[in-house]
């Protein structure tokens, strides 16, 4: 059974193509990551899937049919903009949303039951990344959807942010999340990645980056080695003071190092999605 | 500084609400000062009542606009006339001097009948009705109530509206189990509640400090104000629907707050106007919610003798607020209309 469906979505804005011919399927028990880069075309996506925004073209499905209000009642969304009232405190927040969904809140705790009569824009971004989660679980959602839920939090918060998704999974909801943060997609179950709005590859991190190499590079000269690649358009990355260069080619990136006098140590290694999507966002450039 | 000024042009070139504004302020404020600001009467509808009504009708200079001669009537029957707002000046005939009846409540054509009166000299006797002393106040007043009532319904409601929407609070607001319906009710039923408290504190103010006399019915009043209220709320959720930040709905809410000011017959007469203009005073809500509180308020006019500023602002309020929900509930959420309309019969709750 699909919670959230997506059934060859196209959505167009004049004439630019902001998703087109996207299909997915959530199921209960699932954590499905939406991978892609800006503009990529996930939060139009969701959107539609919200009904929020008309498809051009395709279907969209919540929970079996459109998202109408009993339907909506079964599900918890996260925007990115967190949709929380700053002039409002954490208690008052959570008594609105409780109160529209028809149940109690739930008990605050940790440090959002410190600051419980504290105003929301007083928070710190963390806290009110918190605070949008427990409103949006507050009535234990079937659906769970969450747009960029860990923007701008901490490495501690967020990992206690994806314990509360793995924890909504278990109970069997089904979660479709956006995220740019790679480190995060291998948290998903499934990942479906996105470019200039189009589906171009779907399953586990494995599946994603198959086929996918790349090149790196060891050098104590390793801050002219990247202005060297990045100069001849090479897709480099860095990692610490680790480059890569994703897709890569030995002869040609060994060339241009020795062209500069650097010396380096240059090795083959498998890619990793975030280079998948590099590359695919230089061929859509290109 | 050439870049800065260069900039800004660039700028203004694309803000087209602001460009629309430079073009379409000094062109109203022209029109509206050329034509419209002028505070003499040339004018006004007069009644002749009692045995000699027939021949005084001949002889009054064409100043007055003889609408109603009734022989049969009197005393009471001008009254009347004057209570419903049918006439500027009612006469009675048969007794001497001829006594002239003056509508107080309409301040610039009393103030004109007054001084056109007081060259006859003894030949009539002058009596100021619902406004002796015709006190700019107590004409201002009922005018003012609504002035607030529509500062509160357009600009606080429709910035209340397009905080949601800049906060992103709306979007969430959309996937909520809350029918569209009630999260407009819910939106502006607080603004509804302040402004209806604004009202009673401004009316019972003004009584208070202006001695504005409230000779009607409570209730006239308040139906008006109400009916009112879900026009110029109307207003302010339209506006809320057609613009993106507080900025932009501030700056449509005083393009329609400004004409209502100069044109609803607040400050300049709607008499006195040029025909070319008096037409949008008619279409303003403020033209007939002051022809109400000004009624009620002074002249202490019936429902009935009110029934055609009810019966327009009742049909502006249906339109207007239907209007401006309907379009706010498609914006809120475009996406589950078109889905409704593609789902299959039966599977909409």
């Amino acid at each position: 059974m699909s919670l959230l469906r997506a059934d060859r979505v196209t959505r167009a804005f004049g004439s630019t193509l902001a998703v087109d011919d996207v299909s997915l399927v959530v199921g209960p028990g699932e954590v499905v990551g939406l991978l892609g880069a800006n503009g990529a075309g996930k939060t139009t996506l969701l959107r539609m899937l919200l009904g929020l925004l008309a498809v051009t073209s395709g279907d969209v499905a919540l929970l079996g049919g459109p998202p109408d209000r009993d339907r909506r009642r079964r599900m918890g969304y996260v925007p990115q903009g967190l949709g929380l009232y700053g002039d409002l405190t954490v208690a008052e927040n959570l008594a609105f949303v409780t109160q529209a969904y028809g149940v109690a809140p739930p008990p605050l705790t940790g440090r959002l039951a410190d600051q419980a009569d504290l105003l929301v824009a007083r928070l710190p971004l963390g806290l009110q990344r918190e605070l949008s989660f427990v409103a949006a679980l507050s009535h234990r959602p079937d659906v769970l959807v969450l747009d960029e839920p860990t923007s701008g939090v901490d490495a501690l918060a967020r990992a206690g942010l994806w314990d509360t998704i793995r924890a909504e999974a278990d109970r069997g909801s089904g979660v479709l999340v956006t995220t740019h943060y790679m480190q995060e997609a291998v948290q998903c179950d499934r990942l479906l990645l996105l470019s200039q709005g189009r589906l171009v590859a779907e399953g586990s991190e494995a599946d994603i980056v198959a086929g996918t190499a790349a090149l790196a590079i060891r050098s104590d000269r390793w801050a002219e080695a990247f202005a060297v690649l990045d100069a001849a358009g090479q897709p480099v990355l860095l990692s610490g003071r680790a480059i890569r260069v994703a897709g890569g080619d030995e002869v040609r990136v060994g060339a241009l190092l020795a062209e500069h006098g650097i010396e380096a140590r240059v090795e083959r290694v498998p890619g990793t999605i975030e280079e998948r999507m590099l590359l695919l966002a230089r061929a859509g450039t290109g | 500084m050439k870049a800065m000024i260069l900039k800004e042009f660039r700028e203004l070139r694309r803000d087209r609400r602001t460009v629309a504004m430079l073009v379409v302020m000094p062109l109203l404020l022209l029109v509206i000062f050329g034509y419209a600001a002028n505070f003499y009467v040339s004018s006004v509808k007069a009644a002749v009542v009692g045995p000699q009504a027939a021949q005084l009708a001949e002889q009054l200079p064409p100043y007055f606009d003889v609408t109603e001669v009734a022989p049969g009537s009197d005393e009471a029957g001008a009254e009347q006339l004057l209570q419903d707002n049918q006439v500027d000046v009612a006469f009675v005939t048969g007794t001497d001097p001829v006594l002239a009846l003056v509508d107080g409540s309409n301040l610039f054509a009393a103030q004109s009948i007054v001084a056109s009166l007081n060259k006859l000299g003894d030949q009539v006797s002058v009596q100021i009705l619902y406004n002796p002393e015709l006190t700019t106040s107590w004409v201002m007043v009922p005018a003012i109530i609504g002035l607030i009532l529509t500062f509160i319904g357009t600009i606080i409601t429709s910035i209340g509206l397009v905080r949601e929407r800049e906060a992103g609070t709306l979007e969430q607001l959309a996937v909520m189990p809350i029918r569209p319906s009630a999260v407009i009710l819910g939106k502006i039923t607080p603004y509804f509640i302040l402004a209806s408290i604004d009202m009673v504190i401004i009316t019972v103010l003004g009584m208070l400090l202006f001695d504005v006399p409230f000779n009607g019915s409570p209730w006239v009043f308040a139906l008006g104000a109400a009916i009112f209220l879900f026009v110029v709320l109307g207003l302010g959720v339209f506006i809320s629907t057609v613009s993106q930040t507080t900025g932009q709905a501030i700056q449509l809410a005083f393009l329609m707050l400004l004409p209502q000011i100069l044109l609803s017959g607040m400050i300049f007469p709607l008499d006195a106007m040029a025909a070319g203009v008096r037409w949008i005073g008619y279409l303003l809500p403020l033209t007939y919610f002051t022809m109400i509180s000004q009624g009620v308020m002074l002249r202490g006019a019936s429902f009935e003798s009110l029934a055609l500023p009810f019966a327009v602002l009742s049909v502006m309020a249906v339109v207007v607020f239907l209007g401006a929900t309907l379009r706010f509930r498609r914006d809120l959420a475009p996406g589950r209309r078109a889905a409704r309309r593609r789902a299959p019969a039966g599977t909409e709750a």
